[in-house]
């Protein structure tokens, strides 16, 4: 014990004294490295100009969240107000009608849209015909290319009261015509249908490459072991996806805080916002349209902070579980 | 091979079951194009499915005349040729100096560039940036703030760490620069995953509309997912007045316009898809290796 004492006692002293000749030494040693890669140091410095403009000077933006921005003032010269905004936001009523309208659409996409992809990818993989399934594939992945605007148009087009083709076909079987876009529930079946429609094909290629890596040894030990076909997908496919399953559920839970502004923009309207109206619109109408940037950095501020605290605590868990994780 | 009843009833009801999500896929847009040709009487009376009733151009006829959306597919293509050509610059610019591991300081680099990916400003600070260097109205705006996915830099860098770093090193012995190597040997090497990327960087320029809704004011600089959002929202009166330029009785309707538009700005897209998409399978599977 007493002899191990000194010995730590030795060597930091030696550390102490070789301090100043070892951090020349250090500098020296970096220096030659600098110069050796020289030339990969000149691609990066624009790029590290770049992420300190574009991606650090916002973050230190964020200070307006606890200040009275005005344009005339700056980020700098705007006064202090502390957690004025974040109370002001707590406070509102507004604020808790976006919140959970945010967190139950996700929601919704996490139990209706994410397991599609896995569903579409396991039929798929059960097709024999080599041609037949790289035709359904292609046409599965076409939407995922297409804009917001473009699919929203159509959708509104599609599922319009007056000459929508889903409300001809709805009277065609002797029912109801149904006001989609401005009933609440089925404006939200609208809204995650289209998720579907527009992702689920596109979101088959990761696990269809998960799939055609398990090996097919595991299936032909199934078989001889007597399992059907189901029981091959329930005990080797499924348990063979399982990592890509995890990693992209936390790219889905750290996305819990954020409904796509493009998505919900082109689908909303007057008559739904009490369900429609979720933090990135609302971000953009009091924001950018009304001018009030400090309450909305407040806003914004909460909601990176939230998705940042998910994500870490996701991979944190599915780590736990002994699975891969993002980090 | 002995098969049971359930397992050939899976097979079929299988197949059929995918067609379906095919044509399901598959049939909005069909719809879409048979609205843009069919009559407004056919329109209204709810007959149009797949194809055009009483075929007519009416609703492109219009759209050309009136020539504006033309005008807004014009700014889409400078916006997405440069701002694509700009992100493949500086992606390739950040992925190669880090797909080195003798770089120093690299890892110190890298967490600082993954901090961005998972914490963000948010958009009115972005907003303001934007402003104050004085680059509102300017396509600069759509450009710089999203120079860099950070996503498809990873994926980049984990392609450059695949390649086999012999041919680096002889190379480095003959005398050339990182600079050479990088246009020689690395970027003829890595045309896969460069042809993904641009892809998806190409889209999401194409597709982009938040940015331009929010950065461009000037309606001549608009691009054409904001001139069409534009147009579903309101058809134009002068659109409809259609008055000697169509043939008969026939009516033009708001639908019709409206879907000619839709169909003229996915044209660009479709005429693509067919070429690149064994790049894009690619691109998704490099960035799946390492996340």
């Amino acid at each position: 014990m007493n002899n191990s004492n000194t010995a730590i006692e030795q060597t930091s002293s030696i550390k102490q004294d070789s301090k100043p000749t070892k951090k020349s030494k250090r500098l020296q040693k970096a220096w030659k490295y600098i110069k050796r890669d020289k030339y990969l140091y000149i691609m990066l410095f624009p790029v590290i100009v770049y992420f300190l403009i574009f991606k650090y000077a916002p973050l230190y933006g964020e200070i307006i969240a606890f200040k009275n921005y005005r344009l005339a003032d700056g980020i700098n010269g705007s006064e202090w107000v502390g957690f004025e905004h974040f109370r002001n936001l707590f406070a509102s009523q507004e604020f808790y009608t976006i919140f959970r309208n945010t967190l139950l659409l996700n929601f919704y996409s996490l139990v209706f849209v994410f397991p599609v992809p896995i569903l579409l990818a396991l039929l798929l993989n059960e097709l024999r015909g080599e041609g037949y399934k790289r035709v359904l594939q292609n046409i599965l992945y076409i939407p995922h290319f297409i804009s917001w605007v473009v699919i929203g148009g159509i959708l509104i087009a599609l599922l319009s009261p007056s000459t929508g083709f889903i409300n001809y076909a709805l009277q065609f079987f002797g029912l109801e015509p149904i006001y989609f876009m401005v009933s609440k529930f089925w404006w939200t079946v609208s809204f995650i249908a289209s998720s579907v429609w527009k992702e689920a094909g596109f979101g088959t290629i990761l696990y269809m490459a998960a799939i055609a890596g398990i090996s097919p040894s595991l299936y032909e030990a199934a078989k001889i072991d007597g399992a059907s076909k189901f029981r091959q997908i329930w005990h080797v496919t499924l348990p063979g996806i399982r990592s890509t399953i995890a990693i992209l559920l936390i790219l889905q839970v750290g996305k819990i805080m954020d409904v796509g502004f493009e998505h919900i923009y082109v689908l909303q309207n007057p008559a739904v916002s009490e369900v429609a109206e979720v933090i990135s619109t609302y971000v953009y109408s009091r924001g950018i349209i009304n001018l009030q940037y400090s309450y909305t950095t407040a806003l914004g501020l909460f909601q990176s902070i939230i998705a940042l605290i998910l994500v870490v605590s996701v991979n944190r868990i599915v780590k736990a579980l002994g699975e891969r994780g993002l980090w | 091979m002995q098969k049971s009843k359930t397992e050939v009833f899976f097979t079929w009801f299988n197949i059929i079951f995918l067609a379906l999500c095919a044509f399901a896929t598959l049939f909005p847009f069909l719809n879409v194009i048979a609205v843009s040709f069919s009559s407004g009487r056919a329109i209204n009376a709810g007959e149009v499915f797949l194809w055009p009733i009483e075929f007519n151009f009416d609703a492109y006829k219009q759209i050309i005349d009136d020539g504006q959306l033309f005008v807004a597919m014009k700014n889409s293509i400078i916006i997405t040729v440069v701002g694509t050509a700009l992100n493949m610059v500086f992606t390739i610019l950040c992925a190669y100096p880090l797909s080195k591991t003798r770089v120093k300081g690299r890892n110190v680099i890298l967490m600082g560039i993954l901090f961005t990916m998972l914490f963000s400003g948010g958009l009115i600070p972005q907003f303001l940036l934007v402003g104050n260097l004085g680059l509102m109205n300017t396509y600069w705006a759509l450009w710089l703030p999203s120079l860099i996915s950070v996503y498809n830099m990873f994926v980049m860098k984990t392609f450059f760490e695949g390649l086999p770093e012999e041919l680096e090193e002889s190379a480095s012995m003959d005398g050339a620069k990182d600079f050479t190597i990088l246009l020689r040997i690395v970027l003829p090497l890595s045309m896969p995953v460069i042809a993904a990327l641009t892809l998806f960087y190409a889209v999401g320029h194409w597709n982009a509309y938040q940015s331009v809704l929010i950065y461009i004011q000037s309606s001549e600089k608009l691009s054409l997912t904001v001139k069409l959002f534009q147009m579903i929202d309101l058809v134009s009166p002068e659109l409809l007045d259609s008055g000697e330029g169509t043939e008969n009785d026939v009516v033009l309707t708001e639908q019709a316009i409206r879907s000619a538009a839709i169909f003229i700005s996915m044209l660009p897209i479709l005429a693509v898809y067919p070429f690149l998409q064994k790049y894009f399978i690619k691109g998704v599977l490099i960035g799946s290796v390492k996340g």
